[in-house]
């Protein structure tokens, strides 16, 4: 990672040795465009510092990965922005994706600042959930006909319908309660199950109006389904404990047979940001703003196009709460016909695409992680009871046939606005992959180690694999040097549901 | 150690193209991108251009796009600030209707087409071979140029 171009990243006075950061003069990029409240309109007076930090989270292995893309040209584009607070922040997964890069963590002061749909993305409240049995591994033998089961309950891939059939109301009921509205409303879940989703399953400041009709339409026969691209249904295992006391709170042992659920708000909150980044565009000559990245088109968080992108963008987030919500009460239909388990419980589940109002180091925000975790420490007042005491459960899944982790956050807010990474990081394009990788060779070598895979397409999974992300070891390990996360566990997989 | 963070707008990333399909008149590149998929168009006129990128979506949704269509033909009117914005919002017509007639559209004959109009017919089929997920054209690293009688575009697809 050495050009002879500027800015500089260098090492940061921290602890570790995985802090990276560059001042850089926003004012430049700001150079013949008007400055906060010069425009046509009321622009957002906030944060306007033109020396603003970017800050990187990776050892020198990641580092140097991350300036093989544009990942962190595209994190200086998000410093640029007015209304921006410094530092903005990249994960140690952080790659290139469009506007905002994966894994990055920036904050505006809330209310006064800002808001794009780009900053949270297409796939807004993309997110993994982690049940857990009471089986042990030794006593499950039949897991390719439990994943086949899954597969025959839970559609995937390209467009496809579930088999919940709503209505317009039922629908409306769930873009504003989310996951809560299907455990009260459809019966779908335990209420127990509640207690332990980020946000309790469901954004508040929610409207189902400002959800447009389009993104219904889109929408409403996907509950219970898992999408396509990088989402996945895995049956795994407890391989290591590393911290027994946060694993006995969160009912995890060594063994133990686990499901992890990775997708999103489906074509609902596709059409969401869709609507929302045009709505954005049209609005930043009328507030005088300026974008070098046009994805990264921005209003006013009080504007009205700023409140009612954050109205439509809660809209959707409960909507993923709503559909994961559905598809743990599908896995457990299986698991319950065909195992000996007791109901699978939630362990929890977490959005890594979002953003939500935080208050760090006193200063209340509106933080937007885009392919990063919220890892709030111990006592946190958002925290459910049940994790009080070790802080927030963080739940890293590794690409498909490696491990994934299960952390604790450590509420690192000065440092990264209590965030944590997502997942390993894609390091290799789709079509790279597939050039590397025979889907079929993938598939044979999965099964050889003893992981039953349900894709239905070859291609489809030489884009998925191993070989095309991070490796999540490294990429969990400078979470934890850097002190965002603690690690719990870690889990491997028996079987893939490649959505 | 210290690292450097390139000061330009050009990637170190070699990129080279995915594959570049020149069949019965269909032409567009697809670019490798770390996550995405990238997309490059060349046509002598704007309408050509449209065609081509919707060709290439539909290429990139189904192996079997270029199978006949089976549906009745949708006209489609859209409007736009500029000719990316048009391009942008023409792609996100088509990814709509594709999810919601769970169809992908191969058929397509745009009548007129300027920097801020587009007039067109398409027709689809519901594929037998369906590939990638399109979730949405983006504005990122957006292009829709005109020069000495040629037009190009570029575009990034959120897949």
């Amino acid at each position: 990672m050495h050009t002879n171009e500027s800015p500089t990243l260098v090492g940061f006075a921290h602890p570790s040795d995985v802090v990276f950061e560059a001042f850089v003069d926003t004012a430049a990029s700001r150079q013949g465009r008007p400055s906060n409240g010069e425009g046509t309109g009321d622009a957002p007076r906030t944060s306007t510092s033109a020396n603003m930090c970017i800050r990187i989270l990776a050892d020198d292995t990641l580092a140097s990965r991350m300036a093989l893309d544009r990942s962190i040209e595209q994190l200086r584009n998000v410093a640029s922005l007015d209304g921006i607070v410094s530092p903005v922040i990249g994960m140690p997964d952080m790659h290139e994706g469009y506007g905002f890069p994966i894994g990055g963590v920036a904050a505006t002061p809330y209310p006064g600042g800002i808001i794009s749909p780009g900053a949270i993305g297409f796939d807004i409240n993309c997110g993994v959930r982690l049940l857990a049995s009471s089986l042990s591994h030794r006593d499950v033998s039949n897991v390719e006909s439990l994943l086949h089961e899954c597969m025959r309950s839970i559609p995937t891939g390209y467009g496809r319908s579930g088999r919940l059939t709503i209505d317009s109301a039922q629908l409306d009921r769930i873009l504003e309660g989310g996951a809560r509205e299907i455990v009260r409303g459809l019966g779908l879940g335990l209420a127990d199950d509640l207690d332990v989703l980020e946000s309790g399953g469901c954004m508040h400041n929610a409207s189902s109006s400002a959800v447009s009709t389009r993104a219904k339409e889109r929408g409403c026969d996907q509950l219970g389904t898992l999408g396509g691209g990088n989402h996945f249904l895995e049956i795994q295992r407890v391989q290591t404990i590393f911290d027994s006391e946060s694993a006995r709170v969160m009912g995890l042992f060594e063994g133990q047979v686990t499901v992890l659920i990775h997708t999103g708000s489906r074509g609902l909150g596709h059409q969401v940001c869709t609507d929302y980044v045009q709505t954005m565009d049209a609005a930043l000559a009328k507030y005088g703003l300026h974008v070098p990245d046009r994805q990264l088109a921005f209003a006013p968080l009080w504007s009205p196009e700023g409140q009612s992108y954050f109205a439509a963008m809660n809209a959707a987030a409960n909507f993923a709460f709503a559909n994961r919500q559905v598809l743990t009460h599908r896995v457990r239909q299986v698991f319950a016909s065909r195992t000996a388990s007791a109901p699978l419980r939630v362990v929890y589940d977490v959005a890594h695409n979002i953003a939500k109002i935080e208050t760090h180091e006193g200063r209340e925000l509106c933080v937007y992680r885009k392919g990063a975790t919220r890892a709030f420490g111990a006592n946190h007042t958002e925290l459910p009871v049940r994790y009080a005491s070790i802080g927030q459960p963080v739940l890293i899944p590794g690409s498909m046939g490696t491990s994934s982790f299960v952390l604790v956050g450590l509420g690192a807010s000065s440092l990264a606005f209590a965030s944590a990474c997502h997942g390993a990081g894609r390091a290799m394009s789709r079509g790279a992959s597939k050039r590397l990788v025979r889907g079929s060779d993938l598939r044979r070598s999965l099964e050889a180690r003893g992981i039953a895979v349900r894709c239905p397409s070859n291609a489809e999974l030489a884009e998925e694999a191993p070989a095309a992300y991070k490796d999540v070891e490294r990429v969990v390990d400078v979470v934890e040097r850097a002190g965002l996360a603690r690690k719990v566990a870690r889990l491997v997989p028996l079987g893939v549901l490649k959505g | 150690m210290a690292c450097s963070m390139r000061d330009g707008v050009t990637s170190p990333m070699q990129r080279p193209p995915d594959k570049v399909t020149v069949t019965s008149g269909r032409s567009y590149r697809l670019i490798d991108h770390p996550s995405e998929v990238e997309v490059h168009i060349e046509a002598l006129e704007l309408a050509s251009l449209f065609e081509q990128a919707a060709l290439a979506l539909a290429a990139i949704s189904a192996e079997d796009s270029a199978d006949v269509a089976t549906q009745p033909p949708e006209p489609i009117a859209l409007h736009a600030a500029d000719g990316e914005a048009l391009l942008v919002q023409w792609l996100n017509e088509l990814i709509f209707r594709s999810e919601v007639n769970k169809c992908v559209y191969g058929d397509i004959h745009v009548h007129h087409a300027s920097e801020h109009e587009l007039r067109a017919t398409i027709a689809g089929h519901c594929p037998r071979a369906p590939k990638t997920s399109v979730k949405a054209a983006t504005w990122h690293g957006l292009t829709v140029t005109r020069n000495h009688g040629r037009c190009a575009a570029t575009f990034v697809l959120d897949v």
